[in-house]
């Protein structure tokens, strides 16, 4: 059968039913075009939310970071009684842990916070200091915009300067010549010796910028903090991050760090570990309930118009008995006829399926577009929308195909 | 003369029990290579139901039936198309062309289902469209031509496979008195040139033209003339 070009046949007179009866046929692929317009509609705003969130990790400076923090005190900086009595998070800590896997890591970042006041000719404030060290800079998505950054040496030495964000710059020296002056930070005179690039983040377009709080840093040396306000002898640290680009090593690494933290802290869980990839996973297993939900309401847009098809189909068929009657006659078995019904409909599924694709990144680009965020969409959700109808689409045609190809000859023959 | 219809004890009995109606009571017919039979009888004889089980449309319910050398009795619902396909060619009184089809894809149906290739196809489709007479008529749809004009076209398609059997049924009702008698001519020529052909019809002057008459009467053959 194959040989003489009978698929080919069927095709063209499947083809032929379709425009003769248009008006039923575009009934007919509505509710695929629909089932398949919203579930591609459905992952792909999903898809294009979860890409922007992606990029604003991206933008905080990777995924690869795995932070340690005090447990009880992870804003503020005073120790708690716990925590003094089991030394804290220090130093030691950082260097420890970076010896555990010194070839995985890729750097390591300390933050000893301060809160104190901030006064220059213009401003006057109380205001959170960070005392940074290692590669926080890059490791936080920062870069210096004017004048420069940290010299290991004023790591070291704990030397009085300090870099400005551009919200603090903008406080402090509202004339734009921030680099070079001097700030006062407590009691302690430092010079400002650069200013960051503003961060901005709109996850949508018109939104507030999400990173504006990044831009009110003033950056010392950790060591200075330390040092001359808010240190001990312990040298205890606020934040420690360990970037770890390759993925696989981050989970046992992290596993192998918390042992040696806690055995330094005298087998006190007193600190936090988080990594940054996990928060990722957390987040994108949130938007795999969206996915769900809207493949849930594509699939029931195709059942719906699976069942429609299948009443349009069993109407039609009335109007068609002859027809199989003359078919059969003529020697078609009910296997061709089976085979001429499923055709016709899996014609109508594919081209419904089509238009529904073309709808369906019509109807994502309007809601990203009104949303502010950009289209982004993955050969993934047309893979599925479109196999959700074919599927669909052949479920529902095989009962009405069925039905025909059982028709005695006779009496459809003499059908009227 | 070897044969193309055999039957014995042909029985046909629809419904069950009760409410059974013995459509065929017992047919024994045989029909050779080329003979021209008509089967008559009035309505609610079983002429039809006849038809149909000599058509492979039906199986009988009892009896036997053999068609150009082949059991029929028996066969599933797929070698009874097949059956219908290589041996049998229909003649409906109304025509039963496929209106959403063009004349000379009407008329390669019966070789797409027995599998005959694309050119072939069309070259034999033209072949006996030109044998009926309405090769111009090719690529027009049934809707646009005359009743005539219908059966000849119907003709032409029963004739696609080289069927053992022409089973033409009530091949002229349809048509009015001149145009039927066309078609019967085309008949006569049919059967001139070897073709075995069964016409089944209520109308004796039709059946006169035929060389042999069978009579249905009450599912049984009431009577039988001309050569045997």
């Amino acid at each position: 059968m194959t040989t003489s070009g009978a698929f080919r046949e069927r095709l063209f007179g499947a083809w032929v039913e379709i425009r003769e009866n248009l008006g039923r046929s575009i009934l007919q692929a509505l509710g695929v075009l629909l089932g398949v317009a919203s579930v591609l509609g459905g992952f792909s705003i999903s898809d294009s939310q979860r890409k922007r969130a992606d990029q604003m990790f991206v933008k905080m400076g990777g995924l690869d970071k795995l932070n340690i923090q005090p447990k009880a005190a992870v804003r503020d900086g005073q120790p708690t009684a716990l925590q003094q009595a089991n030394l804290g998070l220090r130093d030691a800590d950082a260097i420890g842990g970076e010896a555990l896997k010194a070839d995985a890591i890729q750097g390591v970042s300390r933050q000893k916070n301060a809160r104190s006041r901030v006064v220059s000719a213009y401003g006057d404030q109380d205001r959170q200091i960070s005392g940074i060290g290692g590669d926080f800079i890059p490791a936080n998505g920062y870069a210096v915009a004017q004048g420069r950054g940290f010299s290991a040496t004023e790591m070291d030495t704990g030397a009085p300067v300090v870099i400005l964000g551009t919200e603090a710059a903008q406080t402090f020296f509202p004339k734009g010549d921030a680099v070079g002056q001097t700030l006062r930070i407590g009691a302690i005179p430092v010079t400002v010796i650069g200013a960051f690039e503003e961060r901005v983040f709109r996850f949508r377009e018109g939104q507030r910028n999400q990173f504006w709080w990044r831009n009110r840093i003033i950056a010392v040396p950790a060591n200075l903090v330390q040092r001359r306000m808010n240190g001990d002898a312990y040298r205890r640290v606020d934040r420690v991050s360990f970037r770890i680009p390759d993925m696989a090593v981050m989970g046992a690494f992290a596993k192998q760090l918390s042992d040696l933290v806690k055995a330094n802290h005298r087998l006190q869980e007193d600190f936090r570990l988080d990594d940054v990839a996990a928060r990722i996973r957390r987040r994108n297993s949130q938007g795999d309930v969206y996915d769900i939900i809207f493949m849930l309401s594509g699939v029931l847009a195709l059942v719906g118009g699976g069942i429609v098809n299948v009443n349009i189909q069993m109407a039609g068929l009335k109007e068609r008995v002859r027809e199989v009657g003359v078919k059969m006659a003529l020697g078609a078995s009910g296997r061709e006829i089976f085979k001429g019904f499923m055709t016709e409909a899996l014609l109508l599924t594919a081209l419904g399926s089509l238009a529904g694709l073309v709808l369906g990144i019509g109807f994502s680009w309007i809601i990203t577009k009104s949303l502010g965020i950009p289209l982004y969409m993955t050969p993934a959700s047309f893979v599925w929308a479109y196999g959700l109808a074919a599927a669909f689409g052949f479920l529902f045609a095989l009962y009405p195909a069925w039905k025909a190809s059982r028709l005695s000859p006779m009496e459809a023959l003499r059908y009227e | 003369m070897s044969t193309i219809i055999q039957t014995e004890g042909l029985t046909k009995v629809y419904g069950a029990n009760g409410a059974a109606v013995h459509a065929l009571r017992g047919i024994d017919l045989t029909v050779g290579k080329g003979e021209f039979v008509a089967l008559i009888g009035p309505s609610g004889s079983g002429k039809s139901t006849l038809m149909a089980i000599l058509g492979c449309l039906d199986l009988p319910s009892t009896g036997t039936y053999t068609l150009d050398g082949h059991q029929v009795q028996g066969l599933s619902g797929g070698e009874l198309a097949r059956i219908r396909n290589e041996k049998v060619g229909f003649v409906f009184q109304s025509y039963n062309l496929l209106p959403k089809a063009s004349i000379v894809r009407n008329v390669e149906l019966p070789m797409l289902y027995a599998g005959v290739g694309r050119r072939e196809r069309r070259e034999r489709a033209m072949a006996l469209l030109e044998k009926v007479g309405i090769a111009d008529k090719a690529d027009k749809l049934p809707g646009t031509l005359s009743g005539g004009q219908k059966q000849r076209v119907a003709v032409a398609r029963a004739l696609a496979n080289e069927p053992a059997l022409l089973l033409a049924d009530e091949p002229t009702g349809a048509l009015d008195s001149k145009t039927g008698a066309e078609v019967l001519d085309l008949f006569r020529e049919l059967h001139r040139q070897g073709n075995t052909l069964l016409l089944v019809t209520h109308d004796p002057s039709i059946a006169a033209q035929a060389e042999r008459r069978v009579e249905i009467r009450d599912g049984l053959i009431a009577l039988t003339e001309g050569v045997a």
